[in-house]
């Protein structure tokens, strides 16, 4: 059997939908268990409303059931709220709910209740699928290695239990669970989860391997050198579980107000009640008293509408960006995003794939085969492993149509090269330094391959991939009026070409790490600047712009700390969604928050001068914060 | 001896672990069994039982039978809304011990994983190994916070995993109870006002004391007359005692 991933239930905050303790089937009665209640006594509700003009006793069984299932929840939150000294919307809330029924109008104290249970049903609905996103990110953590014992045997152990000088044993197509140097073995690795680099680097003995790495080629075994709590990917998940609690601007200013001001109402309500009738012809009790028009002015200026406004909407945002695979750093990321005005591309792993591409290949020393004839061996030596460049070289020989040579007595040193017999030719693919040692060290961008066909020496070359469909994502960014430029640190003619095949206008190329720096921050200054990068070397752009975007699954360690939003699939198609996303939350917001303010002032004046009764302030009220929630709900809808 | 075993040995505290996963697991502010079928079972013995009380007292005192159907029914009305969020209260506060168990578990397995491990050891010792097998099982087990998690609630709290129904499930096979032994009780009271009321009640007293042992493995037969000789008593004692105090 397997265990029982204990994970999801611990990061859902021991949600009982998701209870091990359960069984499988008798968890789906506690899915969205708020909903379904609030629910069911909106029904009762509408029952006992119904009723209340046939049959007054039955109404009231109706409505016990009401209070039943939305009181006691409110009720118990409410004193729990109260035992820590502190007055909030659910203690006003609760107390005009439950003070209706003395004066009378339990139909309206429960209306309250059910609306107010509904909108926070509502709002734990989105945290929830906020939450999920998260969840997901601890997947990808390694749990456990494989150690090697003093006496060659392999046993499982906790990566949290490792420590510095331990020897693991790494299989080929794992992920390098800690930090440590290699002791035995020789392969290639690939950082795509720590740079977002996809090309191979060959490793040996004595080499340093990160956490995160994937090994390619062949097995290694490698001694520890940091612990488990160092790991990147520790620090990655501990980062965003920390910056989804950073709160937008609108927020903290609401956050800020929302105490005094409930104190306020409170207080407000208290001496309207006691102070009326000494200073009007009012009574205290009855339709017409002033305890029921207290009442009606707290449930009116009751800022539920104001308090859900900007969360709801955020968090319906955060949503929303997370299913299409964006992870945002808290609502504040969102605010920073609707101000840019400039969208700038790091070019190497950013606009281009990592896929290479076998641009060439040309014979060192005069040849006296025809090309196609030296890519058929080297076909015949490549197809042999999996490595990107014996994938470019395969597919440049199957474009061609060629047929592979026969190789003999093939050999793989893996992270070295490949060697074998063509006929009686001794042959070999790999490392420049490796097959052609004296060949002077390539001052071009391009990545090399030699090979080595008996005394003749060939050298292939490989460039990056532009992604696909980018020109028209150019478009679209401009559009939304944001100016597309590039920042690079490659040769301005390459730069040049680059960005005249995706209709860029902007180029900055031959850019150092800091001249990248200084640019970034003299267009973050002049107006928001969105910085999109994925490796290491970007880093410090990615801190510095408004925002930092980074690419990769998980992201470049050093680029997923510096950045603000991480897009998790590499899909740079999904940055208009998220401009226009960014731009649809602030507008949400400034809507509810207007509508709860004009709900708020037309509602509790009247309410207080008795012009408006107890449930049409409820329904004003009430309905203003199921409209604020509803709207902010359309955040949800994916499609730009 | 470390501080987390208080001064006992890792044996003697992984039994005192179990006591803990028990008393999680149980119904201790209550009588209602956990599960949908127990809760039925349960709910309509009782509901059985109370209707028979109150017949045997309404027929002494001479009521008439619309109003021994009428007070009855307002009776069972209050019965079913006590029983059934009784049961689901009493289910959700064991779900949240065992919540809190599973909690204060993982926090020993990040925070005290040495004595856990000596847990481990001193429960696999229990059970026969040794030596070096003994160090290779707990390593294997201690590799993998999820499984370690899930032997220590099983071996060291004697929890259960996925057994539980939800308490609103759990809820629902009270409210069926109740219905259930209403409905069969008013029809027989309807049609047979004397000995089907008597015979009504035996039978849902034995179908759910037979039920009950069945899920507790029990032996039914001894179980259902025990129920039924409870229940009898109870009818008894509240006849003989209405003819004391209303002659």
């Amino acid at each position: 059997m397997k265990p029982y991933l204990f994970d999801e239930f611990f990061s859902s905050g021991l949600e009982e939908s998701i209870s091990p303790f359960l069984t499988k089937k008798s968890r789906t009665w506690g899915k969205n268990l708020s909903l379904k209640s609030s629910s069911s006594a909106a029904v009762l509700l509408l029952f006992a409303f119904l009723l209340s003009f046939v049959n007054l006793p039955s109404s009231h069984l109706l409505l016990s059931l009401v209070y039943f299932l939305v009181g006691t929840p409110a009720l118990i939150s409410a004193l729990h709220d109260l035992k820590n000294l502190e007055i909030n919307i659910d203690i006003l809330m609760t107390t005009a709910a439950f003070v209706a029924i003395l004066l009378g109008s339990g139909l309206e104290g429960a209306l309250l209740l059910v609306l107010f249970a509904l909108s926070h049903s509502l709002e734990d609905l989105v945290t929830h699928k906020a939450k999920s996103a998260i969840h997901n990110l601890n997947h990808i953590a390694p749990k456990f290695a494989y150690v090697l014992a003093p006496d060659k045997t392999l046993f499982e152990k906790s990566v949290k239990e490792i420590t510095p000088g331990t020897h693991l044993f790494i299989k080929t197509g794992e992920i390098v669970p800690l930090d440590g140097t290699i002791i035995e073995g020789s392969s290639s690795v690939n950082l795509v989860h720590l740079t977002g680099e996809s090309l191979p680097l060959p490793k040996t003995i004595g080499d340093t391997l990160p956490a995160g790495a994937r090994n390619l080629e062949a097995a290694l075994v490698i001694e520890v050198t940091r612990t488990n709590s160092d790991s990147t990917l520790t620090r990655i998940i501990q980062l965003v579980t920390a910056a989804a609690h950073a709160k937008p601007r609108m927020q903290r200013l609401l956050d800020r107000f929302g105490g005094p001001y409930a104190t306020t109402i409170i207080s407000l309500t208290l001496l309207f009640a006691l102070a009326l009738p000494l200073f009007f012809p009012l009574p205290y009790l009855g339709t017409e008293g002033a305890i029921y028009r207290a009442l009606a002015f707290l449930i009116a200026a009751s800022p539920c509408a104001l308090i859900l406004a900007t969360p709801t909407a955020y968090l319906s945002a955060l949503s929303a960006c997370a299913r299409q695979g964006i992870l945002l750093k808290g609502g504040v990321t969102l605010d920073a995003l609707a101000t840019c005005k400039t969208i700038a591309f790091d070019k190497t792993g950013t606009l281009t794939t990592g896929d290479l591409l076998c641009t060439s290949f040309e014979p060192l020393t005069p040849s006296p085969l025809s090309p196609d004839e030296v890519l058929s061996i080297a076909y015949g030596l490549e197809r042999q492993v999996v490595h990107p460049i014996a994938t470019a070289i395969c597919r440049l020989a199957e474009e061609k149509k060629l047929t592979p040579a026969a190789i003999t007595s093939f050999q793989s040193h893996p992270g070295s090269h490949l060697e074998g017999r063509y006929g009686a030719l001794p042959v070999a693919i790999g490392l420049p330094e490796k097959i052609a040692p004296d060949l002077p060290p390539s001052t071009t961008d391009h990545i090399l391959a030699a090979l080595r066909i008996g005394p003749h020496l060939y050298l292939f070359r490989f460039t990056d991939q532009i992604r696909k469909d980018l020109p028209p994502l150019m478009q679209k960014l401009t559009h939304l009026k944001l100016t597309p430029i590039m920042l690079t640190g490659d040769h301005a003619a390459n730069a040049h070409a680059v960005g005249k095949t995706l209709g860029l206008s902007h180029i900055f190329a031959d850019l150092r790490p800091e001249d990248k720096l200084t640019r970034v921050a003299a267009l973050s200054s002049q107006h928001g600047l969105a910085m999109v990068g994925d490796g290491i070397n970007d880093a410090p752009a990615l801190a510095r712009a408004t925002v930092g975007i980074s690419m990769g699954r998980i992201g470049s360690a050093a680029a997923v700390d510096a950045s603000d939003a991480i897009l998790l699939k590499d899909d740079l198609h999904l940055l208009p969604f998220l401009f226009h996303k960014a731009r649809q939350t602030i507008r949400i917001s400034k809507q509810n928050i207007t509508l709860s303010l004009a709900v708020i002032i037309l509602a509790s004046t009247p309410a207080l001068l008795g012009l408006v009764p107890l449930w049409a302030a409820v329904l004003l009220h009430e309905g203003g914060t199921l409209l604020v929630g509803l709207n902010s709900l359309r955040l949800l809808r994916t499609p730009y | 001896m470390h501080q987390h075993f208080k001064g006992k040995k890792a044996l003697d505290h992984v039994i005192e672990a179990r006591m803990k996963g028990r008393t999680a697991s149980s119904e201790v502010h209550g009588t209602e069994l956990p599960g949908h079928y127990s809760a039925a079972a349960d709910a309509s013995k009782e509901t059985a039982v109370i209707l028979l009380v109150l017949w045997t007292l309404f027929s002494q005192i001479g009521m008439i039978l619309s109003w021994i159907y009428l007070i009855s029914l307002t009776f069972i009305i209050g019965w079913l809304f006590w029983k059934v969020g009784r049961s689901a209260i009493l289910g959700w506060a064991r779900l949240e011990r065992l919540h809190r168990v599973i909690e204060e578990e993982r926090w020993e397995i990040e925070h005290h994983r040495h004595q856990e491990r000596e847990e481990l050891k001193a429960l696999y010792a229990a059970k026969g190994f040794s030596g070096k097998l003994l160090e290779e099982v707990t390593d294997v087990l201690m590799a993998d916070d999820n499984r370690l998690l899930q032997v220590m609630l099983e071996e060291e709290l004697g929890l259960n995993l996925g057994i539980h129904e939800h308490p609103l499930k759990q809820a629902t096979g009270a409210l069926i109870g109740v219905a259930g032994a209403t409905l069969i009780m008013s029809v027989a009271l309807l049609y047979l006002p004397w000995w089907g009321t008597l015979l009504s009640a035996a039978l849902v007293i034995s179908l759910s004391a037979g039920t009950s042992a069945q899920l507790e493995k029990n032996k039914p037969l001894p179980f259902i007359i025990w129920n039924l000789a409870a229940a009898a008593l109870s009818a008894g004692g509240a006849y003989f005692l209405a003819q004391i105090l209303f002659p």
